[in-house]
């Protein structure tokens, strides 16, 4: 817990000085505020806190929103002004069958899109090299430029927020912005994040998406970062990763601390790099899981987001206001979800998204009912989505910001929360930071140790789990959905259009590319994702890209700690 | 008095295909572990001639393949190879995510079982034991 | 198939063969101290002597792993065929095991001239499993160039493996330069090479002198032991840890004689001596162990005077559990 500096001045009149300054941001987010009452009629405010009385704590620990220690929420407005961002992931077949449903979404008021690739891209190879029956199963083949086009015909790209389940060394984004060049949209229209950057999430816990060895993309990250920080400035290149930590087991507490000292390592590896943590901290974002233990989670989001703005000030001497918002997406715990009696998955959905709500998201991903059983069938995800807007329209979850802070429960679960996040941040700093604790495969184990302390919570009954180990009920009557493997003939046509691809584009120009990489990777001093870009340019697969980057600096092995 | 305790069962826990996911098959593991059998753990992503190299080495009497994203649908192409290498007798089985119609289809090809998510522990490892007695008996030399 | 022990030979003959399956199926047998063992071991002798056995030791997390696969790929590169017996501890509490170690070799599983054995030390006394040495013969029969131990790499099992391999390598990382102090004594008699891994890290060099310093001070009149570092991540030193090995090995292959071999039966003999006496006092339900353990229990006895009625007793009464 952090002492309280009794410096802070805590009489009636700054509390409301600080109150009328929340005011003025808040009304320059939201121009015309509209009067919200509830069902009784009665008015509800966007935001209650102690009017009266001298609180030091108050000012200290919480503040108002979008100022100070950002406990309460990183604008003045949260989902009063604006609310969260549904971003739904989806990725399906072929490049056809993106674009067919992303438009469908698009025309339905979805607002921002998000692609998922495909297993074989997600390991860096293109679809003449994988089994067969593997392609397409869980997201889009995507490996030239001519594919990502399609996946975007007719999308406006410069004005459309976009998503890219782009691992290190992000050729997803390479296509992306020579799509852009084609249409003639210029590279700093391109908004949108590089949700699968943190490639130290992935060595440890997701590891169908590590590809290179960790000197490797640790050095491909930076010249990244710096590249696009230069040539797509609106572009978030870095997203840190706590949910596949979580999925793989960590507590909540123990995920928050093992993302925020990646946070650090990455930060610490730019600024090494000479770059201006004011500039690139903007730039940061997070990714969470978030579980059904609504407090839990709740305070874990509080107080992550307060350990973040201290942080930045504090370790990384930032001074714009910018760089200290903890802007995260959350998407709901799919481990939470249970194959037995899967209609209940709807309500533990909704729950899990409300943790998130009230924990105060930017952006949000549902998961569908079926989750235990495939990638989300449309039905299912229909239900998903409805559930984010009934809680944002029929709940009244929007109306006031953070409308659990000072509670009584909440923010001593918050401050112990803080208390455990910066213990599991010291460890790690006592390992020598996160990416020195990784290679030596502590991480692992104690997300291992945290994944199989719970399962025996779950073996001895001790953790309930509805339909599985209590209240089971065999023949509940809910019905397996049918799954849909994408069709063998299409799949074939897929193969056949790269094979057809390989043999329109120029050769030599190519291999010449794809020699320039090489170089790059072998100089210390070069930039490889200039040249990465150049390569696709010329028409260089992500596969042969990757194959490249894979000979020069390392193979992806996760370490794997038994 | 037997002055040698019994044997213990042993078990490939391995991932072919793509798939990364390692928490269940970590928790599977250790179950077995657990429960007395030797237990050889793998990297993810193993060819279908790798599990067959790994398992005619080791000499195991159980596969057990952990497939979350689609890589059960290998299996069928598993048996064979296993067959060709006449260790037909080792049992396989399947955890994970496997949608009902592909269960059907895997326990054709021959796969002794199939867990999925929610398992039992106790039923995992009686049928783990169970089955590699079975193989044990089968075994084409002795 | 006809499953009898008339099996046997075939099986051997295919092992000698150099079939995979055959030395897969004798190493369990043997393992498992079944009645066909024996005759394995009976049928194998005159094909023994052909490989170079090398030990690779040291505690737990150094590299062990790593580097036996870095230095397989070196062997492979040399046009030598490699066997690897890679032992893992069993839990004493449930006897089961989780064999990890050649998860660290996965670069070869495909290579037809590579065969790796995991083994659970099932309650070896060492770090070895009691079979190990058997183990290697085996695949030293099946034809097998050099044949790699790893040991567990905790307490006694360095010592262990001293009489198994002819090449005794002992590993240690940067910073360790303590720890090895602590087990000095033991590992520096029996070390052939040291290596430090990790020589990426800080402190390598220095852990290198330190070693080199302690040997320094030994009996000048003994053969000396080259101190090499690598790193088995970035695949160097190995070439020299290769050169070093076969050095070695030639030394060793010219003195290898009659008493050798015979002290080396000897020693796992007495090993499984204590494996048997060990099984006999745990599981026995007859009166004269537990009068025994009574005895000491009222100090009546002293440990030593029980352990000897133990082994008179072993001999006489050993079946009415
Ligand atoms: C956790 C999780 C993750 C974590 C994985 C962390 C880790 N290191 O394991 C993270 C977040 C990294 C992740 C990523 C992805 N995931 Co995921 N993930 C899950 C999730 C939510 C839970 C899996 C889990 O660990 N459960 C807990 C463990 C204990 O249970 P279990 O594995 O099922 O094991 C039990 C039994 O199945 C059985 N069992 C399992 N294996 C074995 C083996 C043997 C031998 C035996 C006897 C028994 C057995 O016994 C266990 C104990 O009961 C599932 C959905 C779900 N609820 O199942 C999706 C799910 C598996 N993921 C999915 C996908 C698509 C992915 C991604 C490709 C996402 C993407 N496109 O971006 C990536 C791929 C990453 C990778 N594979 O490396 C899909 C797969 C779709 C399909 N099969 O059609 C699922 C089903 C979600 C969905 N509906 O979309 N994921
Ligand atoms: N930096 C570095 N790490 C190594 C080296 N060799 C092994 N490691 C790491 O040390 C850890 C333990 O290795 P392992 O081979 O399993 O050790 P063992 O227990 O002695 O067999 C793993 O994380 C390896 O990646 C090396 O030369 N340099
Ligand atoms: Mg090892």
């Amino acid at each position: 817990m952090n002492k309280i500096d009794t410096r802070v001045l805590d009489d009636r009149v700054d509390r409301d000085a600080m109150a009328q300054e929340w005011r003025r941001g808040y009304e320059a987010q939201v121009s015309s505020d509209k009067v919200v009452r509830n069902r009784s009629g009665l008015e509800i405010r966007p935001l209650y806190w102690p009017e009266a009385g001298t609180d030091p704590e108050f000012d200290q620990k919480l503040g108002f929103p979008g100022s100070g220690p950002m406990t309460r929420g990183i604008y003045p407005s949260m989902h009063r002004g604006r609310t969260w961002t549904q971003r739904q992931l989806i990725g399906l077949g072929r490049p056809e069958d993106f674009n067919g449903r992303i438009k469908k979404i698009l025309k339905s008021g979805g607002s921002a899109l998000s692609i998922i690739p495909c297993n074989s891209v997600y390991r860096g190879i293109d679809a003449d090299e994988v089994e067969p029956e593997l392609l397409g199963t869980c997201g889009t083949i995507i490996n030239t430029v001519q594919d990502m086009d399609i996946c975007l015909a007719d999308i406006p790209i410069g004005e459309i927020s976009i998503g890219l389940n782009d691992p290190n060394p992000f050729t997803m984004l390479a296509q992306l912005l020579v799509v852009a060049e084609a249409r003639g949209v210029s590279w700093d229209r391109i908004t949108g994040t590089s949700n699968q950057s943190d490639y130290i999430s992935h060595f440890v816990a997701n590891h169908m998406f590590y590809r290179l060895s960790l000197t490797g993309a640790r050095r491909v990250q930076l010249d990244a970062i710096e590249w696009l920080a230069e040539n797509v400035p609106n572009w978030n290149p870095l997203s840190v990763v706590g949910q596949h930590t979580q999925q793989a087991g960590a507590t909540p507490a123990q995920a928050m601390g093992l993302t925020l000292a990646s946070a650090i390592q990455y930060a610490e590896d730019c600024k090494a790099r000479g770059l201006d943590p004011n500039r690139f901290l903007e730039r940061f974002t997070f990714f969470f899981d978030v579980s059904i233990s609504f407090f839990e989670e709740v305070a874990k989001f509080r107080a992550g987001r307060r350990i973040w703005a201290r942080l930045v000030e504090e370790r990384f001497g930032a001074t714009n206001p910018r760089a200290k918002r903890f802007k995260f997406h959350a998407q709901t715990s799919g481990v939470d979800l249970t194959r037995q009696q899967p209609l209940n998955n709807i309500a533990r959905v909704a729950v899990q998204a409300m943790a998130g709500i009230l924990g105060g998201l930017q952006s949000l991903h549902t998961d569908g009912y079926d989750e235990v059983f495939t990638t989300p069938t449309e039905g299912p995800a229909k239900v998903a989505i409805a559930t984010q807007n009934i809680l944002k329209h029929e709940a009244g979850l929007c109306d006031v910001i953070d409308p659990l802070g000072g509670s009584y429960y909440v923010e001593t679960l918050t401050d112990q929360m803080e208390a455990e996040i910066l213990a599991v941040i010291k460890e790690i700093d006592d390992q020598g930071g996160m990416f020195k604790a990784v290679e030596s495969g502590f991480v692992q184990r104690a997300i291992g140790d945290s994944a199989a302390h719970f399962q025996e919570a779950v073996d001895t009954g001790a953790q309930i789990i509805v339909g599985v180990n209590a209240y089971q009920d065999e023949g509940d009557g809910t019905a397996h959905p049918a799954i849909d493997r994408p069709d063998p003939a299409w799949i074939q046509k897929q193969i056949d259009s790269l094979a057809a691809y390989k043999k329109t584009r120029d050769q030599a120009r190519v291999d010449a590319a794809l020699e320039v990489l090489r170089r790059a990777a072998c100089s210390e001093s070069d930039n490889t994702y200039g040249a990465l870009v150049d390569a696709t340019r010329a028409g260089a697969t992500q596969g042969e890209i990757i194959a490249v980057l894979r000979d020069e600096l390392g193979f992806g092995r996760p370490l794997v700690v038994v | 008095m037997a002055l040698t305790a019994t044997i213990p069962a042993r078990v490939l826990v391995t991932k072919i295909g793509l798939d990364g996911h390692d928490r269940g098959s970590r928790i599977v593991a250790a179950y077995l572990r657990d429960a007395g059998m030797e237990v050889i753990y793998t990297e993810p992503w193993q060819k279908i001639e790798s599990v067959v190299a790994l398992a005619l080495q080791e000499d195991v009497d159980v596969i057990g393949i952990s497939s979350l994203a689609t890589d059960h649908l290998l299996v069928p192409k598993l048996m064979k190879a296993l067959d060709g290498a006449g260790l037909g007798h080792i049992r396989v089985i399947v955890g994970g995510i496997v949608p009902d119609d592909e269960e059907a289809v895997l326990l054709k090809s021959g796969v002794s079982r199939v867990f999925h998510p929610g398992a039992d522990r106790a039923d995992i490892v009686d049928v783990v034991a169970r089955l590699a007695r079975d193989a044990g008996a089968n075994r084409p030399d002795g | 198939m006809d499953r009898t022990v008339s099996d046997t030979p075939r099986l051997a003959a295919r092992l000698i063969e150099g079939e995979p399956a055959a030395l897969a199926r004798a190493i369990s047998l043997v393992e498992s101290d079944t009645p066909a063992a024996i005759d394995i071991l009976r049928a194998i002798r005159p094909h023994l002597g052909h490989a170079v056995v090398v030990g690779f030791t040291g505690p737990p997390g150094v590299g062990k792993s790593t580097l036996v696969n870095t230095y397989i790929a070196e062997l492979r590169k040399r046009g030598k065929s490699v066997g690897v017996v890679a032992v893992d501890p069993s839990s004493p509490i449930t006897g089961g095991a989780v064999l990890g170690d050649r998860i660290r070799m996965a670069e070869h599983t495909l290579d037809q001239g590579v065969f790796i054995r995991s083994l659970a030390s099932r309650g070896a006394l060492g770090g070895l499993s009691a079979s190990a040495a058997q183990v290697a013969d085996l695949m030293d029969a099946a034809g097998r160039d050099v044949v790699i131990l790893e040991t567990v790499g905790t307490g006694q099992s360095e010592v262990e493996m001293a009489m198994i391999a002819d090449v005794r390598v002992v590993i240690s990382a940067p910073g360790m330069g303590d720890d090895v102090q602590a087990i000095k004594a033991g590992i520096l008699e029996i070390a052939d090479i040291l290596v430090v891994n990790k020589a990426d890290q800080p402190l390598a060099l220095q852990t290198c002198q330190q070693l080199k310093a302690m040997l320094g001070l030994r009996d000048l009149t003994r053969r000396s032991v080259p101190v090499l570092c690598t790193d088995a991540i970035n695949r160097t030193g190995v070439g020299d840890l290769a050169d070093a090995v076969e050095a070695v090995a030639g030394r060793v292959k010219q003195r290898e004689n009659r008493s050798a071999v015979a002290g080396r039966t000897r020693h796992l003999l007495a090993q499984a001596v204590a494996k048997a006496a060990e099984t006999h006092v745990m599981q026995s339900r007859t009166q004269t162990i537990a009068a025994i353990v009574q005895g000491i229990q009222e100090a009546r006895l002293s440990l030593s005077e029980g352990a000897r009625q133990v082994l008179n007793n072993l001999g006489g009464e050993g079946h009415d559990g």
